[in-house]
This record gives C-alpha cells, structure tokens and sequence, in this order.
C-alpha cells in the first residue's frame, strides 16, 4: 500500500518543472542525443574490457603511492574499510557522497564496531541526523521542507535554529567544519577512475569532497568497478553530459582528480558486490552504463507522486529497480519492478540511454521463475487471456449483462467489491453494444469489392474491439476516403499485456495466433499506440524470427501512417476553413516515447480542424493507466489522473484528443467520474468527424 | 576582445563568480591590497604558488600557516589558477600541494588571479596537459582542480545557497600581461 504526500508531491512536481528547463538550457548549442551515444558506446567498449582497464588503473594508482584493495561484496568492503580505520587509529570519518557506501550500508557497519561515520555533504548530513536514507540520489533531503530542517538542526545542537536558509547554510558551514577537522579520516566516492594515469575523478558543487580528501590524514576512495574510464579524453564526455543532465549546471562547482595522496595515506577500495555478474549477463550488462545522474528520477511520473522515500531499496526509481535485483537481490527489488509504469520517458532523458522500461520487463520475468507467478496474475494472464475462447464467453456474457450492467451515458454501474479496484477513482466503460468487427462488418459492407489504392488491415486491438468500436470506425472512415480497401485484423489480443507482466511465453502464444492471421505483404494500421509497441517492437525481441521482424516492418500507427505515406493527399479531405473546436492533445506514452508519433497526430488534428491545438502543461505527463497498473497500484494512478485533468481543464479546451484507448478509458473515466464536461477523442475520431462530406461518403 | 575571453567572463559570470579586468599583474595586485583594505579583511591567506605575487603589509596579514586549521583564520584566499576554461567559465588549477588545495577552498572570499592567454576554448583542449599532469610521479600529490563558481548547494528545497563549505565568493582577476 503506498501513501501519497501532498506536500512532496508538490516539491517533487516543480522540482521536475525548474529542472527540465535548467537542463534544456544547459544543453543549448549540444547535441544531447549524439552526446549520449557516444558516451553509451564508449561504456559499452569499456565495460567489454573492464578487468583489463581496473588493472591498469590500479597500477597507475599504485605508482602515485596509492593502496588499491578489492571488495567482492559489501561484508568485504565494510571490512577493509574498517581495518584501514583501525591501522590509523580512525575514531572519526567524514565522508563526501557516496551510493556505494549506502549500497554497502557502511554507517550503519561502521558505527556497530566503534567508528563515527560523519556524512558531510549537506543534504546527505541532514538525512542522516533525522535518521532517515536519502530519497534522490542527487538531492538526498528533497523530502525535507526548511522548516523540517530547522527543527532537525535545533534537536542535533539543542538550541533554536532560524528556518531561514542562509541561517541553516551557516549553521550547516560551521558544524561541518568542526566535524571534518576533528576527523582522522575522510571517505570519498568517484564519479570515475581513470585507467591511463590512476586519477579518481570526484564531481561535487559544495566542496566537501575537496575537504574531505585533503584535511584528515587518511583519505580513502570507495568505487565500484564500473566506475573505470580508459583516458582522461573519456571523463571529458562524461563531464560534458553528467552535470548538465543530473542539475542542468554546465560544470559543477568542484571537480577534482585525485591521482597521488595527499600528505597522509590515501586507500582506494573497488567494490563488486554482483557487477562481474551483472557484466557476464549480456542482456543487463547495459545497467553498469548508469552514471547516477539521476535524470530518470526527475522525470519519472511514479516517483514524482511517491518519491524516493517508498520508491527505492538504496537504490531508486526504474533503475533502482534492477541495481537492487542484483545488488541487494530479487527479492529486495520486487515491490520497485511492480512499481514501473513502463512510460519509456526516462529512456528519453538517460545518458546512456540504458532501456530501463524493456529491462524492467525482463525483471519481471525473472521474478515470476524465482519466486513465483503472483496468483491473481495467473488467473489473469495463464487463467483467462491465455484461453482466447474464454476470453470472448466473458466478454460474450458482459454484452447479454449489458442493459443492467451499464448506466446511460455508456459507463458500467459503480462495480461490487471484488471489482472495486477497476472503478475507486475513474468511472469503468460499459462494455459496446456490439464488438468493432461486427459493426465493421455492416458499416463497410461493399469493402471487398471497393476499386482502391490498395489494400491494408487494420487492427485495432482490443479496447477499441469491446469498448471502444466508434475510433475503429472513425479510423475506417478516414482510410477508405484515401481510397484504401480496409481489411479488418483479428479481434485478439497483442500479447503486449502479458509481456509487460513477465508471462513472456504466454505473450509468444498470443503474438502468434494473431500473426497467423496477419499474413499478407500489407500495412497493419494500429490505434492502439501500445499493441503497435507489441508488434512493432516487444515481438520480434521476443522470437527473434524473421517473420515477427517482417510483420514488425510493416506495421504503421495511424497518424503516423497518414503523414508518412499519405501527406500530400490527406489535408484535402478536411476544410480549410478554421473550426470553432477548442482541442487540446494529450501525448500517450508508447504513442510519443516508443513510436515518436505524437508529432504526427497534432499534425493531423491540426490540419483538420484548420487552427493550432491548445497545448496542455505537461502534455507528455503519463495519466495513469498503464494497463493493469491502474488495478494494481490505483493510488498512484489516481494521482497521475488527476494532475492530469488539472492540465486539461486548465487548458482553456473543451476535446481533448489523444492516440491511446487505454488513455481514453481513464481520462474520459475521470471526466465522468469528476463531473467534468471536457470531451476525450482519439485522433481517429476527430479526423473523421472532420472530413469533408461528399456525396457517397460513409 | 576575441570571443574565446568574452565567453569565459560570460559563463563565469553565469557560475555566479564576478570578473574583473587588469593589464597586468602589479595593477591586480594593487587593486587586491585596496579590495581588502575596503572590505576591512586583514587576515589572507595566499596559496603557495601566488605567494610571489604579493608582500604583506601594514593593513595586511599574510597567514603563515603551519597545519591547515591555520587556513580557518583567513577571511581570504589568494590563488593562481593556471587555466581558465571558456566553454564553462571554469578555472584550472594543477595541485601539487594540499595548501594550495586548501587555500582554494577553506576561505569564505576566493580571489584567483588568471591570465588572459591562458584561456583555452573547452576542456578538451587541455586534455593532454592534465593527463600529464596526472601522471608526474615527480611530485608528491599530483591532483586537478576545476573550480567553476563559488560553493553551492540546492539540498533544501531546491533553492541555490552558496558558501555551504567553500568560498561564498569568488573574484577572478583577470589580467593581460604574463607573470614574472
């Protein structure tokens, strides 16, 4: 069960806000994207080489009079680390940031055997006196508000504390100081360690770290393996990307390369704790490519409404998800796999563009052989979706419950307990009249004998199937004035639900009963952006056929499809006169992030109601459905709802369109459920609302 | 003024560290003994590799430290950078000693003197001089600083603080001559 702060929700939202407009400024005059290829190549290559590049760098370190130790896991580091503390005589140590010390809980170790562990870095510090674990890996107290910190610093110095923050800072300055000076020893973590002359590389925007390293007599660096760059060239790239993504700062306040120790003596302790494994593993190897800039927190909708607090072990978010699974175990990693909304919008904003969403996936899966399927997903995905004839019985039976089941407007009565969780914050469609292919059926009677452009299938996946068949229709509609003999697909499932849920075999089985039926050298229109996800992308991986990746190549979202294939002719079936439509557009996940379709579809909304569309804030902002998400974790969908509808009524719009009927039924949901009066259609359904009536049209 | 100094002084000025200009070393440090002595600093603390650019006087004290708990007294730093980085406005040390570190770090004001020739367009360009640099095993602690603006920290509440452990302030003397 997961509880939701206001109050952090807030800080978290505009946090986001201020942060994405810092790090677009930053990277003016960059190119962002060829930027984080290189650097991602450039891990790869590295990470193939690893040992050999660790050694040289221990080496080098060696030369410069540094002392290099190994930890194969966390016991062996705390170890080490406590017995270079114990040879010096170390009853204090202060330490500048560091997520491997976290990962290996030193502190806590650390302080069981008689060695005060200091944190120095000021959010890390103020964490640590409220007894707490930092919530960003970046911004360890944002769950903090001044006042909070206040109160911490007057119960630490027993005296009142002003909640002012240039009071706090001082505070903060002056106590640190004494801290770091009556250290013996101090502990840094590096941001990289170069291979060609042994340096540490260390970023920090307070300074900290330079102090830590230089007033205690013993100063030791704790790195983990991956951490490894070959040339001092390389850690340039990395300095051109890190802080301009993590903070949006084109540099920060501090970096030092640390290669000779200073006047006292300087430990470096290389921690693996499961990496070589992780290294060994081709498929999630790609995860030591993170450089912990965090940027995939700041962007992502689940941990924006929950924060690092309750998303994260140690490690946070997404890709604290899979770190755990390895670092900490599957176990430990379970609640944070669950949590992933599969948006794909941290892939966007990765700097080495790591694919956490499809290794989330891969997770899940993992999950389901070592501990075991989650029962209710059984039922779901091996009970019922896995057994397309009882599939279509519920569905059948849904349609005869039909006339008791459904209110007027469309929407199902508010459903008994066992359902609850479908319906608590949005109302639930009424299953259709008639499914899609029935209704295809009598409206598009003549189809097979029309004189075409050509032929193409259309499928339409199965929301648009039970619930939905109008935005079938509507896309029928727009397809057969370009002249094309729509073909209907087969009314099956995907796979793409089952995939996502870790049930991979049974999302094989359900791709290829559809692919059977998917035969012919044809386009395949989608109107869902996610069953296009499934087709286009999650199948093939999955087989690794020549036939999913030709099925693959043929598949064309819709709005996509009409820019690319029929841009000179599609603008003549609208008016060019300007409509009195207010629209605004609400970017679906897959539809923007996987099939970057988004562009396309305001296009075309444009185009046909003759005027610029009424951008939403936040438009890319995922709603909260995410399939089964929604059920499993209503809470947090419920919150992502409503930001959501703030965004459109706030808009000034009265339709606002978008390309997922998944989005649809939660949004259109929303409005009902919150009295609102804002339209939701699928572009399809605005297109053909729009075209231009002509004798004979349908 | 070639670009590659404008853009330096703009995006130090953006790193909120402030820029002045001086022709040569001697008017720099004259505009430093009038500086101190207006803000009523007495107590400086000059880094070993600037020490020849300025004499104590009547009105100043050069600290003359023997640990570094000594560098606490200064209200501020003298510091040579020896690069300054335009593409970020960043400066360039090569440590070689911890007082020079320390120096950098432990004053509340930073008044760094840099050449203007020694300002190269991104830090690529000095790649080869840090990584050898780096690689000296001549010198007892062969470190490189970037410093880029003063001290800060966003850690409550997202909003920017500066001097929470380094400098609140940082000059940059900018000077146009070469140094003896």
């Amino acid at each position: 069960m997961t509880k939701i702060d206001p109050d952090l929700k807030k800080i978290l939202k505009e946090f986001s806000h201020d942060y994405l407009l810092k790090r677009q400024e930053s990277f003016k005059g960059l190119d962002f994207e060829s930027l984080r290829t290189e650097l991602a190549e450039l891990k790869d290559r590295v990470l193939a080489q690893n040992g050999k590049y660790l050694l040289q760098f221990e080496e080098k370190a060696r030369s410069h009079g540094s002392q290099v130790l190994r930890a194969k896991d966390s016991a062996e580091a705390n170890r080490l680390i406590f017995e270079i503390l114990k040879k010096h005589g170390v009853k204090k140590l202060v330490k500048s940031k560091s997520m491997v010390s976290e990962e290996i809980g030193l502190n806590e170790f650390l302080l069981g055997n008689g060695v005060e562990a200091r944190e120095t870095d000021l959010g890390e510090w103020i964490v640590q006196l409220a007894r707490e674990r930092p919530t960003h890996m970046v911004m360890p107290a944002i769950h903090l508000t001044r006042k909070e910190v206040a109160e911490i610093f007057s119960k630490h110095l027993g005296e009142e504390v002003s909640n002012e923050i240039p009071a706090l800072i001082r505070v903060a300055r002056e106590e640190l100081r004494k801290e770091i000076f009556s250290a013996q020893a101090g502990l840094t973590g590096a941001n990289a360690l170069i291979a060609e002359n042994g340096a540490a590389m260390l970023l920090t925007n307070e300074g900290n770290g330079r102090l830590v390293s230089t007033i205690p007599q013993v100063h030791i660096v704790l790195a983990s393996i991956e951490k490894v760059l070959p040339r001092i060239q390389d850690a340039d790239l990395l300095l051109k990307i890190l802080p301009r993504n993590a903070t949006g700062q084109a540099l920060t306040s501090y970096v030092s390369f640390i290669a000779g120790p200073h006047r006292g003596a300087q430990y470096i302790v290389l921690v693996d704790n499961h990496r070589s494994e992780i290294l060994a593993d081709s498929k999630f190897r790609e995860i030591l490519r993170c450089i912990k800039c965090s940027a995939c927190l700041n962007v992502c909708p689940v941990y924006q409404i929950l924060g690092g607090s309750q998303y994260s072990h140690i490690y946070m978010g997404g890709i604290g998800s899979l770190l755990t699974a390895w670092i900490h175990g599957l176990k430990e990693s379970k609640q944070l796999a669950d949590l992933c909304l599969g948006c794909h919008r941290c892939e966007e904003i990765c700097a080495t563009k790591i694919a956490i969403s499809d290794l989330i996936v891969a997770l899940r899966e993992r999950l389901n052989k070592v501990l075991g399927k989650p029962f209710w997903k059984k039922i779901v995905f091996d009970g019922v979706i896995a057994h397309p004839p009882l599939l279509q019985g519920i569905f059948h039976a849904a349609r005869v419950a039909r006339p008791i089941v459904t209110e007027r407007l469309g929407f199902a009565r508010k459903m008994p307990l066992a359902m609850k969780k479908f319906d608590r914050f949005r109302s639930f469609p009424g299953i259709a009249r008639k499914p899609f292919s029935q209704s295809f059926e009598e409206n598009f009677p003549s189809a097979k004998e029309m004189e075409t452009e050509g032929s193409l299938i259309l499928f339409a996946g199965c929301l648009i199937e039970h619930f939905y068949p109008e935005i079938g229709l509507s896309a029928s509609r727009v397809l057969s004035r370009l002249g094309y003999k729509v073909k209907l697909g087969p009314a099956a499932c995907c796979g793409f639900p089952s995939a996502n849920s870790g049930f991979s075999s049974r999302s094989k089985q359900a791709f290829e009963r559809l692919s059977a039926h998917l035969k012919e050298e044809e386009f395949i229109i989608t109107l869902c952006p996610t069953c296009a996800t499934m087709l286009k992308h999650i199948a093939p991986q999955l087989l690794k056929s020549e036939k999913a990746r030709n099925l693959a190549s043929r598949v064309f979202p819709f709005s996509q499809f009409l820019i690319q294939k029929e841009k000179e002719r599609i603008s003549n079936l609208f008016s060019a006169q300007p409509c009195s439509w207010r629209v605004t557009y609400h970017d679906s996940c897959h539809h923007k992030y996987f099939l970057k379709a988004s562009e396309d579809s305001r296009r075309l909304i444009q185009m046909s109601i003759g005027k610029e569309i009424l951008e939403m804030e936040s438009s890319d902002a995922c709603c909260g459905f995410a399939g089964i998400f929604s059920v499993s974790h209503p809470e947090i969908s419920e919150a992502l709802l409503e930001e959501k509808l703030v965004s459109i009524t706030s808009s000034g719009a009265e339709i606002v369109a978008l390309d997922c009927p998944g989005c649809l039924l939660q949004i259109r949901g929303g409005c009902h459920r919150h009295g609102c009066s804002i339209v939701v259609k699928h572009t399809a359904e605005i297109l053909a609302e729009r075209l231009i009536i002509t004798s004979g049209a349908r | 003024m070639p670009d590659i100094i404008k853009t330096f002084i703009d995006n130090a000025i953006a790193s909120e560290a402030r820029v002045k200009r001086f022709s040569g070393f001697e008017e720099a440090i004259d505009f430093v003994s009038l500086f101190l002595k207006r803000e009523k600093i007495q107590n400086i603390a000059v880094a070993p590799d600037a020490l020849c650019f300025i004499k104590a006087t009547n009105e100043i004290s050069i600290l003359e430290p023997r640990c570094a708990e000594d560098y606490l007294r200064a209200e501020a730093g003298l510091v040579l950078a020896h690069y300054g980085v335009a593409e970020t406005g960043t400066l360039v040390h090569l440590d070689c000693k911890d007082e020079e570190k320390i120096a950098w770090t432990l004053p509340p004001l930073c008044l760094c003197l840099l050449e203007k020739s020694r300002i190269v367009a991104d830090l690529e360009s000095l790649s080869s001089i840090l990584s050898g640099h780096l690689s000296l095993t001549t010198i007892p602690s062969p470190q490189v600083s970037l410093v880029t603006g003063p001290s800060r920290t966003a850690d409550i509440e997202c909003q920017l603080s500066i001097g929470v452990h380094g400098p609140s302030s940082l000059l940059i003397l900018l000077v146009d001559g070469n140094p003896e």
